[in-house]
């Protein structure tokens, strides 16, 4: 990681985090930093503890025990400062059925004493949301985009969005990709959770992965792309060894019979190419770096995952 | 200090205030109406004569006939106290921990608002909830004196607090058993169960004795089970009501400034 993890630029600190409910699954021994201008992704199957984390970070639970900043400021003591500088996007949206979305708007940016409503109308046009209908007539994804206005349209310092794009159709999706590019130029920080990598990938910077409520694994995304295992198939005009491909570090044989064998392979591809080319082979297909695989194998409980240095 | 949390609430019951309220003056007008009809009506005083135990049930005590007996038998004792308590306990059960449930809590506490401002915005909101109902019930007993129906303002006024303070009491109460639990049918249910207690207690201490002292423990007794419409409502009574007000209003931010919420 280049960036440096000084105070000042720290706006979201969790250390040894953990909450517990009775019986119930909490979060236990969360850990992350999140940087200024960052865009933080927070990833993770239903029921991994994302949402008890952002609650906590948002001062809606007490933490079990750690220690938490946001700003620098703790959660619950200071939280009418932080909610100041915070847009939320609850992961289960819940608006008041009775009432249009523009009364929302209206009531929240009164007690956020914001006046100018440009930007809230800008929002509102950029992703077609029906302000003007009473809650209950609008769909989930009509519903969503209410929420993704009064999340932004105070233009917070930190965007804290629970599965955000839940019920967007792709082109809003492009749009809400945009609009978090827009936000970080403009000196926003965002932690963003979800539980589908495609949603995370295409725009956060560094992710952590929950599981069973712990954190399995933090890096950047070109981080773990590159710890990936990548397949890769070769076809020879007769049977090879195995053996030698599987005494490469980092190879792992998959597949071999009747002259092709598929391998997985993770670091340099250098020293697997001589073997291979040795042996003349006819063909060769690789696939790029498949970080779906990757984390189908944090997400599964077993195997265990084949990388495990990445922290 | 910024009240939109307040009208928020008030904006989403505004239907069932003005219901309430129209049905109460409806129904204020017509036993309003009704006095001539039976203000010489002797039989009617047999029912609550001789300490009655079914009358007093249906808060009823002492003479019928009399303006006053009148008003407590039909309104005051009994039905009034009950439509407001079912508008602040309501309400008490919806505001944080109805509204916890069904998920806008979480909106809500998490705009720069303190909690403390919230639970204070929410108290409001309840207290104000009542107030339409028990100003319409009185306005219908002033035009009682167009009927023979004439009561002291003093006591009317001293009575019309009473309720109110009753029902600010009750959802207060409400409110803390939300804040606490989380609960709102827990909230709901424990303190329909209390009010309940209570009107039974203060309506048949004067006929049951070995009740008799237990009303002082009874909220209903320092509202509306004293002779509140014909003496007013007294300074000691107010001062009960008030500091019950107070006192579970403060439990009640402080509970919840520690409630987990969704």
């Amino acid at each position: 990681m280049t960036r440096q993890d000084s105070p000042a630029e720290t706006v979201v600190s969790v250390e040894h985090l953990t909450r517990r409910f009775g019986s119930q699954r909490g979060v236990t021994d969360v850990s992350f930093d999140v940087a200024a201008g960052e865009v933080f992704g927070f990833l993770g199957p239903n029921g991994a503890g994302k949402s008890t984390t952002i609650r906590l970070l948002l001062g809606l639970y007490r933490a079990t025990s750690g220690r938490m900043r946001v700003f620098g400021r703790d959660p619950r003591r200071d939280s009418v400062q932080i909610h100041r500088e915070v847009g939320y996007l609850p992961g289960e949206l819940s608006l008041y059925p009775q009432l249009t979305g523009r009364r929302h708007l209206d009531r929240f940016a009164n007690i956020r004493a914001l006046r100018d409503s440009t930007y809230r109308d800008e929002l509102a046009d950029r992703f077609g949301a029906e302000l003007d209908r009473p809650v209950r007539t609008l769909s989930k994804g009509n519903r969503q985009k209410i929420g993704l206005v009064q999340a932004f349209m105070h233009r917070p310092r930190l965007l804290v969005l629970d599965e955000p794009t839940s019920g967007l159709d792709p082109l809003l999706q492009d749009e809400f990709a945009r609009l978090i590019r827009e936000s970080v130029a403009a000196g926003s920080t965002v932690f963003l959770s979800s539980h589908e990598l495609d949603e995370v990938q295409r725009v956060v910077d560094r992710l952590a992965i929950i599981k069973d409520g712990r954190i399995v694994v933090t890096d950047t995304v070109e981080g773990l792309r590159r710890s990936s295992p990548r397949t890769v198939e070769f076809r020879f005009p007769r049977d090879v060894d195995p053996g030698v491909f599987a005494a490469l570090d980092g190879v792992r044989v998959l597949q071999c019979a009747d002259g092709r064998i598929v391998l997985s392979i993770t670091g340099p591809v250098g020293a697997l190419l001589h073997v291979a080319a040795n042996l003349d082979p006819l063909d060769m297909t690789a696939r790029r770096a498949d970080l779906d695989e990757l984390f189908l194998s944090y997400y599964r409980s077993d195997p265990e995952p084949e990388v495990d240095d990445v922290r | 200090m910024s009240a939109d949390v307040a009208l928020l609430d008030l904006r989403l019951r505004r239907r069932s205030m003005i219901g309430y309220a129209v049905g109460m003056g409806v129904y204020g007008f017509v036993i309003v109406a009704l006095y001539p009809t039976f203000k010489n009506d002797t039989s009617l005083n047999q029912f609550s004569q001789g300490g009655s135990t079914v009358a007093a049930l249906f808060g009823a005590n002492g003479p019928l006939t009399t303006p006053t007996g009148w008003l407590n038998a039909n309104l005051y004792a009994n039905f009034v106290p009950l439509i407001v308590l079912l508008l602040t306990i309501g309400y008490g059960a919806a505001c944080l921990a109805g509204q916890d449930e069904n998920g806008t809590l979480g909106l809500i506490v998490t705009l720069p608002v303190s909690r403390r401002r919230v639970a204070a915005q929410k108290f409001a909101a309840m207290s104000l909830l009542a107030v339409p109902v028990t100003i319409v019930t009185a306005l219908c007993v002033v035009a009682g004196r167009g009927f023979d129906l004439t009561v002291s303002s003093r006591g009317l006024i001293g009575v019309s607090l009473g309720v109110l303070l009753l029902g600010i009491d009750f959802g207060a109460l409400t409110m803390l058993i939300g804040a606490v639990s989380g609960s709102r049918g827990t909230a709901l249910g424990v303190s329909s169960a209390l009010a309940a207690a209570s009107y039974l207690i203060s309506s048949l201490a004067p006929v049951v004795n070995w009740l008799h002292p237990a009303r002082f423990a009874s909220v209903f007794y320092y509202a509306v089970g004293d002779g509140q419409l014909q003496h007013g409502l007294s300074p000691t009574s107010a001062a009960v009501l008030l500091v019950v007000a107070l006192v579970l209003f403060l439990s009640c931010a402080e509970a919840f400034e520690r409630l987990d919420v969704h």
